[in-house]
Protein backbone atom coordinates (compact mmCIF):
# COMPACT_ATOMS: atom_id res chain seq x y z
CA UNK A 1 0.00 0.00 0.00
CA UNK A 2 1.29 3.04 -0.93
CA UNK A 3 2.01 5.66 2.00
CA UNK A 4 1.96 8.87 -0.19
CA UNK A 5 -1.25 10.55 -0.79
CA UNK A 6 0.37 12.87 -2.94
CA UNK A 7 3.78 13.53 -4.23
CA UNK A 8 5.30 16.27 -6.70
CA UNK A 9 8.16 15.60 -8.72
CA UNK A 10 9.81 18.87 -10.24
CA UNK A 11 6.53 20.51 -10.65
CA UNK A 12 6.57 23.26 -12.33
CA UNK A 13 4.08 26.00 -14.22
CA UNK A 14 4.72 28.46 -16.16
CA UNK A 15 2.33 31.32 -17.62
CA UNK A 16 4.81 32.78 -20.70
CA UNK A 17 7.21 34.29 -19.12
CA UNK A 18 6.49 33.94 -15.40
CA UNK A 19 7.25 31.24 -13.63
CA UNK A 20 4.89 30.59 -11.45
CA UNK A 21 5.84 26.91 -9.88
CA UNK A 22 9.86 26.21 -9.89
CA UNK A 23 10.93 22.86 -9.74
CA UNK A 24 8.17 21.89 -6.63
CA UNK A 25 8.69 18.71 -5.12
CA UNK A 26 6.30 18.00 -2.35
CA UNK A 27 5.37 14.51 -0.23
CA UNK A 28 2.30 14.06 2.10
CA UNK A 29 1.92 11.19 3.65
CA UNK A 30 -1.55 9.87 4.79
CA UNK A 31 -2.94 10.57 7.53
CA UNK A 32 -0.91 14.04 7.74
CA UNK A 33 -2.15 17.48 7.86
CA UNK A 34 -0.18 19.70 5.63
CA UNK A 35 -0.05 23.16 6.15
CA UNK A 36 1.13 25.21 3.10
CA UNK A 37 2.44 28.56 3.72
CA UNK A 38 3.32 31.65 1.42
CA UNK A 39 2.66 34.96 0.48
CA UNK A 40 0.17 35.93 -2.03
CA UNK A 41 1.24 35.56 -5.12
CA UNK A 42 3.99 32.53 -3.81
CA UNK A 43 2.33 29.85 -5.83
CA UNK A 44 -0.42 28.08 -3.54
CA UNK A 45 -3.44 28.01 -5.38
CA UNK A 46 -1.40 27.26 -8.34
CA UNK A 47 -0.27 24.08 -6.32
CA UNK A 48 -3.85 23.32 -5.78
CA UNK A 49 -5.04 24.39 -9.24
CA UNK A 50 -2.25 21.59 -10.93
CA UNK A 51 -2.85 19.05 -8.29
CA UNK A 52 -6.89 19.13 -8.82
CA UNK A 53 -6.78 19.24 -12.56
CA UNK A 54 -8.34 22.98 -12.79
CA UNK A 55 -4.41 23.72 -14.20
CA UNK A 56 -2.01 21.90 -16.18
CA UNK A 57 1.61 21.57 -15.62
CA UNK A 58 3.99 23.11 -18.18
CA UNK A 59 6.65 20.27 -16.09
CA UNK A 60 7.35 18.10 -13.94
CA UNK A 61 4.61 15.51 -12.85
CA UNK A 62 1.59 14.83 -9.74
CA UNK A 63 1.20 11.29 -7.73
CA UNK A 64 -1.79 11.12 -6.53
CA UNK A 65 -2.57 7.93 -4.37
CA UNK A 66 0.05 5.97 -6.07
CA UNK A 67 -0.53 7.19 -9.86
CA UNK A 68 1.11 9.03 -11.91
CA UNK A 69 -0.06 10.80 -15.11
CA UNK A 70 1.46 13.63 -16.69
CA UNK A 71 -2.02 16.07 -16.24
CA UNK A 72 -4.86 14.87 -14.26
CA UNK A 73 -5.38 11.58 -12.28
CA UNK A 74 -9.13 11.24 -12.43
CA UNK A 75 -10.00 8.37 -10.73
CA UNK A 76 -7.48 9.59 -8.16
CA UNK A 77 -9.70 12.69 -7.75
CA UNK A 78 -12.66 11.16 -7.32
CA UNK A 79 -11.17 10.19 -3.76
CA UNK A 80 -10.71 14.08 -3.30
CA UNK A 81 -12.70 16.94 -2.27
CA UNK A 82 -11.16 20.57 -3.25
CA UNK A 83 -12.13 24.12 -2.12
CA UNK A 84 -9.74 26.43 -4.22
CA UNK A 85 -9.73 30.02 -3.88
CA UNK A 86 -13.47 30.91 -2.33
CA UNK A 87 -16.28 28.37 -2.76
CA UNK A 88 -18.16 27.64 -5.69
CA UNK A 89 -21.82 27.84 -5.37
CA UNK A 90 -24.77 27.96 -6.85
CA UNK A 91 -26.42 31.26 -5.67
CA UNK A 92 -29.77 30.90 -6.52
CA UNK A 93 -29.98 27.21 -5.02
CA UNK A 94 -30.65 26.24 -1.24
CA UNK A 95 -27.45 24.97 0.83
CA UNK A 96 -29.23 21.62 0.27
CA UNK A 97 -29.59 21.97 -3.26
CA UNK A 98 -26.01 22.86 -4.11
CA UNK A 99 -25.62 19.24 -2.47
CA UNK A 100 -27.55 17.77 -4.35
CA UNK A 101 -25.97 18.93 -7.91
CA UNK A 102 -22.77 17.14 -6.64
CA UNK A 103 -24.64 14.20 -4.94
CA UNK A 104 -25.66 13.78 -8.20
CA UNK A 105 -22.76 14.47 -9.96
CA UNK A 106 -20.71 12.13 -8.05
CA UNK A 107 -23.57 9.45 -8.07
CA UNK A 108 -23.96 9.11 -4.53
CA UNK A 109 -26.83 6.91 -3.93
CA UNK A 110 -29.82 8.33 -1.24
CA UNK A 111 -30.01 11.44 0.10
CA UNK A 112 -29.04 10.94 3.92
CA UNK A 113 -25.61 11.95 2.84
CA UNK A 114 -26.69 15.77 2.23
CA UNK A 115 -28.07 15.72 5.80
CA UNK A 116 -25.26 14.55 7.33
CA UNK A 117 -22.71 16.78 5.75
CA UNK A 118 -25.45 19.72 6.74
CA UNK A 119 -25.25 18.81 10.34
CA UNK A 120 -21.76 18.22 10.14
CA UNK A 121 -21.16 22.06 9.38
CA UNK A 122 -23.90 22.85 10.77
CA UNK A 123 -25.76 24.28 8.22
CA UNK A 124 -28.77 22.30 9.33
CA UNK A 125 -31.14 24.82 9.60
CA UNK A 126 -30.52 27.19 6.25
CA UNK A 127 -33.88 25.52 4.86
CA UNK A 128 -34.63 27.20 1.42
CA UNK A 129 -32.46 30.40 2.15
CA UNK A 130 -30.97 30.95 -1.01
CA UNK A 131 -26.87 30.83 -1.16
CA UNK A 132 -26.62 34.55 -2.44
CA UNK A 133 -28.24 35.51 1.25
CA UNK A 134 -25.56 33.22 3.22
CA UNK A 135 -22.60 34.82 4.88
CA UNK A 136 -19.23 34.70 4.00
CA UNK A 137 -18.64 32.43 6.53
CA UNK A 138 -21.78 30.35 5.70
CA UNK A 139 -20.48 29.98 2.04
CA UNK A 140 -17.29 28.65 3.24
CA UNK A 141 -18.81 26.32 5.22
CA UNK A 142 -20.94 24.80 2.49
CA UNK A 143 -18.16 24.88 0.26
CA UNK A 144 -16.21 22.25 2.92
CA UNK A 145 -19.78 20.25 2.83
CA UNK A 146 -19.58 19.80 -0.97
CA UNK A 147 -15.94 18.98 -0.56
CA UNK A 148 -16.86 16.37 2.05
CA UNK A 149 -19.73 15.14 0.63
CA UNK A 150 -18.18 11.92 -0.80
CA UNK A 151 -16.37 11.22 2.42
CA UNK A 152 -12.42 12.16 0.90
CA UNK A 153 -9.30 10.51 1.56
CA UNK A 154 -7.82 13.55 0.75
CA UNK A 155 -8.90 17.31 1.22
CA UNK A 156 -7.73 20.03 -0.22
CA UNK A 157 -8.38 23.85 1.41
CA UNK A 158 -6.96 26.95 -0.08
CA UNK A 159 -8.11 29.32 3.04
CA UNK A 160 -10.76 28.05 4.35
CA UNK A 161 -10.98 30.25 7.05
CA UNK A 162 -11.39 33.19 5.02
CA UNK A 163 -14.14 35.07 5.90
CA UNK A 164 -14.95 33.06 9.30
CA UNK A 165 -15.62 34.54 12.75
CA UNK A 166 -13.23 33.93 15.20
CA UNK A 167 -15.41 31.24 16.56
CA UNK A 168 -16.23 29.72 13.15
CA UNK A 169 -12.62 29.38 13.11
CA UNK A 170 -12.20 27.43 15.56
CA UNK A 171 -15.31 25.09 14.71
CA UNK A 172 -13.46 25.01 11.18
CA UNK A 173 -10.19 23.92 13.16
CA UNK A 174 -11.74 21.30 15.30
CA UNK A 175 -13.50 20.37 12.79
CA UNK A 176 -10.63 19.12 10.15
CA UNK A 177 -8.96 17.58 13.34
CA UNK A 178 -11.42 15.73 14.07
CA UNK A 179 -11.87 14.15 10.26
CA UNK A 180 -8.38 13.36 10.29
CA UNK A 181 -8.52 11.56 13.91
CA UNK A 182 -11.52 10.05 13.32
CA UNK A 183 -11.54 9.20 9.36
CA UNK A 184 -7.83 9.48 8.87
CA UNK A 185 -8.61 12.20 5.71
CA UNK A 186 -5.14 13.45 5.15
CA UNK A 187 -5.42 17.46 4.89
CA UNK A 188 -3.88 19.65 2.45
CA UNK A 189 -4.44 22.96 3.71
CA UNK A 190 -2.83 26.47 2.70
CA UNK A 191 -3.74 29.37 4.83
CA UNK A 192 -2.26 32.81 5.53
CA UNK A 193 -2.88 33.03 8.79
CA UNK A 194 0.13 31.37 10.28
CA UNK A 195 -1.07 30.93 13.99
CA UNK A 196 -4.32 29.00 12.70
CA UNK A 197 -1.80 26.65 10.29
CA UNK A 198 0.72 25.92 13.45
CA UNK A 199 -2.33 24.50 15.54
CA UNK A 200 -3.56 22.42 13.15
CA UNK A 201 -0.96 21.28 10.85
CA UNK A 202 1.55 18.40 11.34
CA UNK A 203 4.16 19.11 8.60
CA UNK A 204 4.85 22.74 6.43
CA UNK A 205 6.15 23.43 3.23
CA UNK A 206 7.13 27.17 2.78
CA UNK A 207 6.73 28.00 -0.88
CA UNK A 208 8.31 31.49 -1.74
CA UNK A 209 8.17 33.15 -5.31
CA UNK A 210 7.24 29.57 -6.86
CA UNK A 211 9.73 27.59 -4.87
CA UNK A 212 9.60 25.39 -2.04
CA UNK A 213 11.99 26.55 0.09
CA UNK A 214 11.48 24.86 3.08
CA UNK A 215 9.27 21.80 4.34
CA UNK A 216 9.69 21.44 8.01
CA UNK A 217 7.40 19.31 10.74
CA UNK A 218 5.55 20.74 13.23
CA UNK A 219 8.32 19.79 16.25
CA UNK A 220 10.62 20.95 13.72
CA UNK A 221 8.98 24.50 13.39
CA UNK A 222 8.44 24.68 17.08
CA UNK A 223 12.35 23.70 17.46
CA UNK A 224 13.24 26.73 15.32
CA UNK A 225 10.75 28.87 16.69
CA UNK A 226 11.66 28.28 20.51
CA UNK A 227 13.46 31.13 22.40
CA UNK A 228 17.16 30.34 23.18
CA UNK A 229 20.12 32.40 24.12
CA UNK A 230 22.59 32.04 21.26
CA UNK A 231 26.51 31.82 22.92
CA UNK A 232 29.63 31.73 21.13
CA UNK A 233 32.70 30.99 22.94
CA UNK A 234 36.67 30.56 22.39
CA UNK A 235 36.29 26.93 23.47
CA UNK A 236 32.95 25.50 22.77
CA UNK A 237 33.46 22.24 24.66
CA UNK A 238 34.62 24.21 27.53
CA UNK A 239 31.59 26.31 27.31
CA UNK A 240 29.20 23.31 27.21
CA UNK A 241 30.77 21.54 30.57
CA UNK A 242 30.22 24.98 31.91
CA UNK A 243 26.50 24.87 31.23
CA UNK A 244 26.04 21.54 32.60
CA UNK A 245 28.02 21.96 35.54
CA UNK A 246 28.14 25.32 36.69
CA UNK A 247 24.30 26.27 35.58
CA UNK A 248 22.99 22.52 36.22
CA UNK A 249 21.45 22.46 32.50
CA UNK A 250 21.25 20.19 30.05
CA UNK A 251 18.88 21.88 27.98
CA UNK A 252 21.39 23.08 25.46
CA UNK A 253 22.35 22.48 22.04
CA UNK A 254 25.79 22.84 20.89
CA UNK A 255 25.82 23.33 16.79
CA UNK A 256 27.85 22.32 14.08
CA UNK A 257 29.50 25.96 14.11
CA UNK A 258 30.06 25.77 17.55
CA UNK A 259 27.42 27.63 18.75
CA UNK A 260 25.95 26.86 21.80
CA UNK A 261 22.04 27.35 21.91
CA UNK A 262 20.38 27.51 25.43
CA UNK A 263 17.11 27.03 26.56
CA UNK A 264 16.72 27.73 29.71
CA UNK A 265 18.04 31.41 31.36
CA UNK A 266 16.52 33.52 29.47
CA UNK A 267 15.63 35.78 32.29
CA UNK A 268 19.04 35.32 33.71
CA UNK A 269 21.98 36.14 30.77
CA UNK A 270 23.99 37.73 34.04
CA UNK A 271 24.63 34.67 35.52
CA UNK A 272 25.40 33.06 32.11
CA UNK A 273 28.19 35.57 31.25
CA UNK A 274 29.41 35.65 34.62
CA UNK A 275 29.75 31.43 34.78
CA UNK A 276 31.20 31.27 31.36
CA UNK A 277 34.05 33.85 32.08
CA UNK A 278 35.10 32.68 35.43
CA UNK A 279 36.21 30.20 34.12
CA UNK A 280 38.39 32.02 31.09
CA UNK A 281 36.02 31.36 28.25
CA UNK A 282 35.71 34.72 25.97
CA UNK A 283 32.75 35.52 24.88
CA UNK A 284 31.98 36.49 21.12
CA UNK A 285 28.52 36.68 20.74
CA UNK A 286 25.69 36.39 23.28
CA UNK A 287 22.14 37.22 22.31
CA UNK A 288 18.39 36.28 22.96
CA UNK A 289 17.08 34.69 19.82
CA UNK A 290 13.78 32.86 18.81
CA UNK A 291 11.29 33.96 16.45
CA UNK A 292 7.41 33.41 16.61
CA UNK A 293 5.84 31.30 13.66
CA UNK A 294 5.48 35.10 11.95
CA UNK A 295 8.65 36.10 12.20
CA UNK A 296 10.60 32.86 11.39
CA UNK A 297 8.20 32.96 8.20
CA UNK A 298 9.00 36.11 7.54
CA UNK A 299 12.99 35.76 8.04
CA UNK A 300 12.59 32.57 5.92
CA UNK A 301 10.59 34.47 2.58
CA UNK A 302 13.13 37.63 2.90
CA UNK A 303 11.07 39.81 5.55
CA UNK A 304 10.55 43.07 4.89
CA UNK A 305 12.37 43.83 1.84
CA UNK A 306 9.15 41.61 0.26
CA UNK A 307 6.76 43.73 1.29
CA UNK B 1 -22.07 10.42 -17.56
CA UNK B 2 -25.44 9.19 -16.51
CA UNK B 3 -24.44 11.50 -13.42
CA UNK B 4 -23.22 14.09 -15.15
CA UNK B 5 -26.77 14.30 -17.11
CA UNK B 6 -28.71 13.99 -13.94
CA UNK B 7 -27.02 17.21 -12.47
CA UNK B 8 -27.01 19.01 -15.22
CA UNK B 9 -30.57 18.26 -15.62
CA UNK B 10 -31.24 19.30 -12.05
CA UNK B 11 -29.72 22.68 -12.86
CA UNK B 12 -31.20 22.98 -16.20
CA UNK B 13 -34.52 22.57 -13.81
CA UNK B 14 -33.62 25.78 -11.22
CA UNK B 15 -31.96 27.65 -14.13
CA UNK B 16 -34.44 30.94 -13.53
CA UNK B 17 -33.36 31.97 -17.51
CA UNK B 18 -34.65 28.91 -18.64
CA UNK B 19 -37.56 29.86 -16.93
CA UNK B 20 -37.73 32.99 -18.11
CA UNK B 21 -36.97 32.60 -21.95
CA UNK B 22 -39.66 29.62 -21.56
CA UNK B 23 -42.22 32.14 -20.24
CA UNK B 24 -41.50 35.07 -22.72
CA UNK B 25 -41.08 32.61 -26.05
CA UNK B 26 -44.64 31.21 -25.06
CA UNK B 27 -46.03 35.10 -24.17
CA UNK B 28 -44.74 36.07 -27.38
CA UNK B 29 -45.65 33.37 -29.74
CA UNK B 30 -48.95 33.48 -28.74
CA UNK B 31 -48.88 36.74 -28.76
CA UNK B 32 -47.75 36.72 -32.55
CA UNK B 33 -49.65 34.00 -33.51
CA UNK B 34 -52.83 35.55 -32.19
CA UNK B 35 -51.80 38.85 -33.76
CA UNK B 36 -51.91 36.72 -37.23
CA UNK B 37 -55.31 34.61 -36.63
CA UNK B 38 -57.53 37.80 -36.14
CA UNK B 39 -55.39 39.30 -39.38
CA UNK B 40 -54.23 42.04 -37.36
CA UNK B 41 -50.61 41.09 -38.97
CA UNK B 42 -50.37 40.01 -42.10
CA UNK B 43 -47.94 37.84 -43.57
CA UNK B 44 -47.76 36.97 -47.06
CA UNK B 45 -45.13 34.50 -48.61
CA UNK B 46 -44.18 32.60 -45.54
CA UNK B 47 -43.12 29.00 -46.03
CA UNK B 48 -45.71 28.33 -43.64
CA UNK B 49 -47.89 30.13 -46.12
CA UNK B 50 -46.96 28.15 -49.19
CA UNK B 51 -47.43 25.18 -47.18
CA UNK B 52 -50.85 25.92 -46.74
CA UNK B 53 -50.29 26.52 -42.83
CA UNK B 54 -51.16 29.92 -42.78
CA UNK B 55 -52.35 30.57 -39.71
CA UNK B 56 -49.12 29.54 -38.40
CA UNK B 57 -47.29 32.02 -40.22
CA UNK B 58 -45.70 33.83 -37.02
CA UNK B 59 -43.67 30.57 -36.54
CA UNK B 60 -41.34 31.85 -39.47
CA UNK B 61 -40.36 34.40 -36.67
CA UNK B 62 -38.87 31.69 -34.64
CA UNK B 63 -36.75 29.84 -38.17
CA UNK B 64 -34.49 33.40 -38.39
CA UNK B 65 -31.05 32.43 -36.95
CA UNK B 66 -30.71 36.15 -35.61
CA UNK B 67 -34.50 36.08 -33.54
CA UNK B 68 -33.82 32.66 -32.05
CA UNK B 69 -29.68 33.47 -31.44
CA UNK B 70 -30.79 35.73 -28.91
CA UNK B 71 -32.78 33.00 -26.83
CA UNK B 72 -30.26 30.42 -27.29
CA UNK B 73 -27.14 32.55 -26.75
CA UNK B 74 -28.75 33.78 -23.48
CA UNK B 75 -29.28 30.19 -22.06
CA UNK B 76 -25.58 29.73 -22.99
CA UNK B 77 -24.74 33.01 -20.88
CA UNK B 78 -26.69 32.00 -17.71
CA UNK B 79 -26.62 28.39 -17.85
CA UNK B 80 -22.96 27.42 -19.47
CA UNK B 81 -20.24 30.35 -18.98
CA UNK B 82 -21.87 31.80 -15.67
CA UNK B 83 -20.44 28.19 -14.20
CA UNK B 84 -16.98 29.22 -15.61
CA UNK B 85 -17.25 32.98 -14.33
CA UNK B 86 -19.07 34.10 -11.42
CA UNK B 87 -19.96 30.85 -9.55
CA UNK B 88 -16.67 29.31 -10.80
CA UNK B 89 -18.94 25.75 -9.79
CA UNK B 90 -17.19 24.78 -13.21
CA UNK B 91 -13.94 24.16 -10.21
CA UNK B 92 -16.52 21.54 -8.54
CA UNK B 93 -17.33 19.59 -11.53
CA UNK B 94 -14.04 18.93 -12.69
CA UNK B 95 -12.34 18.13 -9.22
CA UNK B 96 -15.44 15.54 -8.80
CA UNK B 97 -13.21 12.90 -11.07
CA UNK B 98 -14.88 13.51 -14.46
CA UNK B 99 -13.47 13.45 -17.72
CA UNK B 100 -13.87 16.85 -18.83
CA UNK B 101 -15.31 15.16 -22.31
CA UNK B 102 -17.75 13.69 -20.12
CA UNK B 103 -18.68 16.93 -18.72
CA UNK B 104 -18.73 18.51 -22.14
CA UNK B 105 -20.78 16.32 -23.70
CA UNK B 106 -23.41 16.52 -20.35
CA UNK B 107 -23.49 20.00 -21.00
CA UNK B 108 -24.20 19.94 -24.54
CA UNK B 109 -27.00 17.37 -24.46
CA UNK B 110 -28.45 18.98 -21.69
CA UNK B 111 -28.17 22.90 -23.17
CA UNK B 112 -29.45 21.70 -26.85
CA UNK B 113 -32.58 19.61 -24.82
CA UNK B 114 -32.93 23.32 -23.11
CA UNK B 115 -32.43 25.25 -26.57
CA UNK B 116 -35.26 23.23 -28.46
CA UNK B 117 -37.65 23.44 -25.76
CA UNK B 118 -37.52 26.85 -25.91
CA UNK B 119 -36.83 27.84 -29.55
CA UNK B 120 -38.59 25.09 -31.16
CA UNK B 121 -41.19 23.28 -28.72
CA UNK B 122 -42.40 26.00 -27.20
CA UNK B 123 -43.25 28.42 -30.40
CA UNK B 124 -44.61 24.61 -32.18
CA UNK B 125 -46.84 23.83 -29.03
CA UNK B 126 -48.39 27.53 -28.95
CA UNK B 127 -48.54 28.36 -32.34
CA UNK B 128 -51.17 24.95 -32.38
CA UNK B 129 -52.88 25.53 -29.54
CA UNK B 130 -53.83 28.97 -30.69
CA UNK B 131 -54.85 28.09 -34.31
CA UNK B 132 -57.31 25.22 -32.51
CA UNK B 133 -58.47 27.39 -30.01
CA UNK B 134 -58.76 30.37 -32.31
CA UNK B 135 -58.15 29.38 -36.02
CA UNK B 136 -60.82 29.22 -38.58
CA UNK B 137 -61.05 25.27 -37.89
CA UNK B 138 -59.10 24.09 -40.70
CA UNK B 139 -56.87 21.85 -38.17
CA UNK B 140 -53.66 20.30 -39.55
CA UNK B 141 -54.06 17.16 -42.30
CA UNK B 142 -51.93 14.69 -42.25
CA UNK B 143 -50.10 15.84 -45.29
CA UNK B 144 -49.93 19.28 -42.84
CA UNK B 145 -48.25 17.32 -39.81
CA UNK B 146 -46.34 15.44 -42.37
CA UNK B 147 -44.40 18.61 -43.71
CA UNK B 148 -44.22 19.94 -40.34
CA UNK B 149 -42.53 16.81 -39.05
CA UNK B 150 -39.96 16.57 -41.41
CA UNK B 151 -39.52 20.23 -41.61
CA UNK B 152 -38.88 20.64 -38.04
CA UNK B 153 -37.30 17.51 -37.44
CA UNK B 154 -34.20 18.48 -39.93
CA UNK B 155 -34.78 22.38 -38.41
CA UNK B 156 -33.79 20.71 -35.27
CA UNK B 157 -30.65 18.74 -36.48
CA UNK B 158 -29.43 21.70 -37.58
CA UNK B 159 -30.28 23.33 -35.13
CA UNK B 160 -28.58 20.94 -32.46
CA UNK B 161 -25.42 22.19 -34.15
CA UNK B 162 -25.82 25.80 -33.95
CA UNK B 163 -26.25 25.03 -30.34
CA UNK B 164 -22.71 23.42 -30.39
CA UNK B 165 -21.14 26.42 -31.97
CA UNK B 166 -22.85 28.58 -29.48
CA UNK B 167 -21.67 26.17 -26.39
CA UNK B 168 -18.07 26.35 -28.07
CA UNK B 169 -18.30 30.34 -27.99
CA UNK B 170 -19.83 30.24 -24.08
CA UNK B 171 -16.53 27.84 -23.13
CA UNK B 172 -14.27 29.55 -24.95
CA UNK B 173 -15.82 33.44 -23.41
CA UNK B 174 -16.50 31.69 -20.22
CA UNK B 175 -18.47 34.92 -20.02
CA UNK B 176 -22.29 35.86 -20.52
CA UNK B 177 -22.07 38.84 -21.91
CA UNK B 178 -19.68 38.12 -24.28
CA UNK B 179 -20.96 34.62 -25.35
CA UNK B 180 -24.21 36.86 -25.99
CA UNK B 181 -21.78 39.51 -28.24
CA UNK B 182 -20.10 37.46 -30.02
CA UNK B 183 -22.81 35.05 -30.98
CA UNK B 184 -25.09 38.22 -31.99
CA UNK B 185 -21.83 39.42 -33.92
CA UNK B 186 -21.47 35.26 -35.76
CA UNK B 187 -24.99 35.33 -36.84
CA UNK B 188 -24.78 39.05 -38.47
CA UNK B 189 -21.98 38.07 -40.02
CA UNK B 190 -23.68 34.80 -41.45
CA UNK B 191 -26.82 36.76 -42.25
CA UNK B 192 -24.48 39.38 -44.38
CA UNK B 193 -22.90 36.14 -45.92
CA UNK B 194 -25.97 34.90 -47.15
CA UNK B 195 -27.07 38.55 -48.18
CA UNK B 196 -24.31 39.94 -50.03
CA UNK B 197 -23.36 38.84 -53.51
CA UNK B 198 -20.41 36.33 -53.01
CA UNK B 199 -17.85 34.52 -55.03
CA UNK B 200 -18.88 31.11 -56.76
CA UNK B 201 -16.27 28.90 -53.82
CA UNK B 202 -18.15 30.91 -50.90
CA UNK B 203 -21.37 30.67 -52.36
CA UNK B 204 -20.84 26.83 -52.66
CA UNK B 205 -19.47 26.77 -49.06
CA UNK B 206 -22.63 28.19 -47.62
CA UNK B 207 -25.00 26.18 -49.23
CA UNK B 208 -23.56 23.45 -47.43
CA UNK B 209 -23.48 24.96 -44.09
CA UNK B 210 -26.18 25.05 -41.33
CA UNK B 211 -27.24 28.56 -42.16
CA UNK B 212 -28.35 27.44 -45.71
CA UNK B 213 -30.22 24.99 -44.40
CA UNK B 214 -32.55 26.46 -41.74
CA UNK B 215 -33.92 28.24 -44.99
CA UNK B 216 -33.75 24.92 -47.40
CA UNK B 217 -35.31 22.64 -44.01
CA UNK B 218 -38.58 24.23 -44.69
CA UNK B 219 -39.18 24.33 -48.29
CA UNK B 220 -42.61 23.11 -49.28
CA UNK B 221 -41.19 20.03 -51.18
CA UNK B 222 -37.31 18.31 -50.97
CA UNK B 223 -36.16 15.47 -52.72
CA UNK B 224 -34.80 12.22 -50.79
CA UNK B 225 -31.43 13.76 -51.86
CA UNK B 226 -31.92 17.05 -50.54
CA UNK B 227 -33.45 15.29 -47.38
CA UNK B 228 -30.61 13.58 -47.22
CA UNK B 229 -28.16 16.01 -47.66
CA UNK B 230 -29.53 18.07 -44.99
CA UNK B 231 -29.14 15.08 -42.74
CA UNK B 232 -25.37 14.60 -43.68
CA UNK B 233 -24.59 18.24 -43.07
CA UNK B 234 -26.61 18.84 -39.74
CA UNK B 235 -24.79 15.70 -38.24
CA UNK B 236 -21.41 16.31 -39.40
CA UNK B 237 -21.43 19.82 -38.55
CA UNK B 238 -22.69 18.28 -34.77
CA UNK B 239 -20.14 16.43 -34.75
CA UNK B 240 -17.36 18.27 -35.90
CA UNK B 241 -18.33 21.41 -33.60
CA UNK B 242 -18.58 19.31 -30.41
CA UNK B 243 -15.17 17.81 -31.21
CA UNK B 244 -13.65 21.09 -31.83
CA UNK B 245 -15.53 22.07 -28.37
CA UNK B 246 -14.09 18.72 -26.77
CA UNK B 247 -10.76 19.80 -27.87
CA UNK B 248 -11.05 23.55 -26.69
CA UNK B 249 -12.76 22.38 -23.15
CA UNK B 250 -10.04 20.00 -22.62
CA UNK B 251 -6.91 22.05 -23.30
CA UNK B 252 -8.91 25.51 -20.77
CA UNK B 253 -7.49 26.12 -17.83
CA UNK B 254 -9.94 27.15 -14.91
CA UNK B 255 -9.70 30.39 -13.52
Amino acid sequence: MNDYVLRTNHLTKKYKKDIALNNVNVSIKRGEIYGLIGRNGAGKSTMLRLITGLAFPSGGSIELFGKIQPNVAIDAQKRMGAIIEQPALFPNMSAYENLEVHRLQKGIPGRECIDKTLELVSLMDTGKKKVKNFSLGMKQRLGLAIALLSDPEFLILDEPTNGLDPMGIVEMRELIKRLNREKGVTVLISSHILSELHQLATNFGIIHQGQLIEELTTTELDEKCRQHLRIKVDNPTMGATVLEQQLSTTDFEVMQDGTLKLYNYLDDVRTVSRALTNHGLTILHLSQNGDSLESYFSKLVGGEEND
Amino acid sequence: MTNLIKAEMFKLQRNRTFWALIATVAGLSTFLHYLVIIDWWQMHGTVFDRAGLSELDALSTFTVPLFFNLIVSTLAGFFISIEFSNSGVIRNQIISGHKRSHIFIAKLLVFSLGSIIVTVLIPVITAIIIAILFGQGDGLSLTHAMYLGRAYGLFTLQFLAFASIIMLLAIITGDQGKTIILSILFTIAMFAVEKLSKPFFLEMVYENTIFYQFTEVFQLTMTNGEIMKSIIIGVLSCMMISLCGILVFNRKEIK
